[in-house]
């Protein structure tokens, strides 16, 4: 890992959702544009203001689908920049965009993410790859995998796992923009259509259509800009990693921290925070497994000790340790390209205190991990 | 099952499976091992994993395992053109590389993590025109073998 060279301070001034759903009526480009259009009425600012632009998005919807977003906002000649990293292709956008301030380069700059992706198990390689024949590529049951082994090593039982999908949706009820906002409880979504066992259909992201944005800002530019700094949320890390040679190959192991972990002690390090100073988090809950993996190799909590937090209610909004509180990929919904930044909206919402009713109290760091295929891992903490 | 030159089968990938039995009904695993660090992995590798030594040493692996987790696929992905459902299992060799493939032969309520399996081989045929291809899997072994000393 380089070091970090401080660059300069860097602020979100605006974020913005389409919501989350199914909406075939609707083109991925206006999508897009209407969580961009979200994003700088938030902030209060002009289009005409932005210098750059990163989009996020994996399924091919055409070329430049990014310059087709913002096309109607404007021509003003920005750099756009279409950025495919699988399920942090919008992390990954973020990423870009802070560091494009962070370096000096612009006062401002532009992340947003959308997709409308296809119904069904999502898979990774292309359609006649050798995987497709030997049966291994398959999201959910790769999280299977780790989920039997998980189970296994640390005497968890289903009704641990199923708690998980029962917070999501109870924080998705409380968000306008979820995908999914009817509660279940642990007998209904242990007894939903089996996907890959142990997983059952409601302990598994759906597949979704939507966007979100984000405008960052350099702090020093605040005034410049007009831009209200009462609103104004610091990012105090970005980082942003990929698969270390390790020899493991295929690896679903109980826990497998090495995935995530470089990214979040690489966002510990840059933020000179530790995981004890997070007030909530948003992690890459693709499926109910996903959820504990991630909280264990953020730290949160010592490996193996993420079920029983969260059956002790800690990671509930009420907890010490809110996680996922506007519902996650479970609830929200995963439209890959939007979701990095749909964390960075919720982040950046509850450290505003501007989350109603989902609102936990009065946090000051917040903390968004999203995962990706090729062991793409981002995280990002926040603080107000 | 038949095989002619023009429709001979192929294995489903060459670098992880090779034919030894021109009607597929036999083949190894393939693998490398780093010698200084006397790590395995599957398949075709330019270097070593752990310590990027770029002279590995081509070598067959065990036709044994142990299963170290599985998932019964309920909704399979698209393409898959086996049975529905089949039982993936995560197998760790004795040299230590973990392949992912179907298990067979076992009946669902049936397979445990632990069981000791061995190598399968299946034919899957083509969906259009093409040659049969032949894909590894793992089924039941009555007993955990000697496998390869690592």
């Amino acid at each position: 890992m380089n070091q970090f060279q401080p660059g300069r301070e860097v602020v979100v001034v605006g974020v913005g959702l389409h919501p989350f759903g199914r909406f075939p009526g609707k083109d991925l480009a206006s999508l897009a544009r209407d969580a961009v259009v979200a994003a700088l009425q938030d902030g209060g600012l002009p289009w005409r203001a932005i210098p750059v632009a990163y989009f996020g998005h994996v399924y091919y919807q055409g070329m430049s689908v990014g310059e087709t977003a913002l096309g109607p906002l404007g021509l003003t000649g920005i750099p756009i920049i279409n950025v495919e990293n699988a399920c942090s292709s919008g992390s990954t956008a973020f990423w870009q965009a802070y560091w494009g301030i962070a370096a000096g380069v612009y006062d401002l700059a532009l992340a947003f993410g959308a997709e409308k992706v296809p119904s069904g198990p999502v898979t990774v390689t292309a359609a006649d790859s050798p995987e497709r024949f030997i049966g291994g590529d398959h999201m959910m049951a790769g999280y299977a995998l780790r989920m039997r082994r998980y189970m296994a090593e640390t005497g968890a039982p289903p009704a641990a796992f199923a708690k998980i999908s029962v917070k999501a949706r109870q924080n998705a009820a409380l968000n306008p923009y979820a995908h999914r906002k009817q509660t279940y409880t642990v007998a209904e979504v242990l007894n939903s259509r089996p996907i890959a066992d142990p997983l059952t259909l409601y302990q598994c992201c759906p597949t979704s259509e939507g966007a979100a944005a984000a405008i960052l800002c350099a702090r020093d530019s605040l005034n410049r800009y007009g831009l209200d700094a009462a609103r104004a949320i610091r990012v105090a890390a970005a980082t942003l990693t990929s698969g270390n040679y390790n020899g493991r190959g295929s690896d679903h192991s109980a826990f497998s921290p090495y995935r995530t972990e470089p990214a979040a002690l690489a966002a510990y390090e840059m933020s000179g925070l530790g995981p004890e100073d997070i007030h909530l988090a948003q992690v890459h809950d693709a499926a109910t497994i996903g959820e504990l993996q991630q909280i264990e190799a953020l730290h949160l909590t010592p490996m193996g000790e993420a079920w029983q937090a969260t059956a002790e209610g800690r990671t509930a909004l009420t907890g010490d340790i809110p996680v996922n509180t506007d519902g996650g990929l479970l609830a929200m919904g995963h439209p890959f390209g939007a979701t990095g930044i749909r964390m960075v909206h919720e982040t950046v919402t509850q450290l505003r205190g501007e989350a109603g009713p989902r609102q936990i109290a009065n946090p000051k760091v917040g903390l968004a991990q999203c995962s990706g295929a090729g062991d793409v891992t981002t995280v990002q903490i926040f603080t107000r | 099952m038949t095989a002619t030159a023009a429709t001979a089968p192929v294995s489903v990938d060459p670098g992880r499976l090779r034919l030894t039995d021109p009607t597929g009904a036999a083949g190894v695993l393939l693998g490398m091992r780093c010698p200084s660090c006397d790590i395995y992995l599957f398949g075709q590798a330019l270097f070593c994993q752990s310590c990027t030594a770029a002279d590995l040493e081509p070598v067959e692996l065990s036709r044994q395992g142990t299963l170290y987790s599985y998932t019964i696929v309920r909704v399979p992905p698209a393409g898959w053109p086996g049975p529905v459902p089949y039982i993936l299992g995560e197998v760790e060799l004795p040299e230590g590389p973990h392949i992912l493939a179907e298990i067979i032969d076992c009946p669902q309520d049936q397979v445990a993590i632990g069981q000791p399996v061995e190598l399968a081989l299946q034919p899957v045929p083509a969906a259009e025109s093409g040659p049969t291809r032949i894909v590894y899997k793992w089924r039941p072994a009555p007993a955990a073998g000697p496998g390869v000393a690592p």
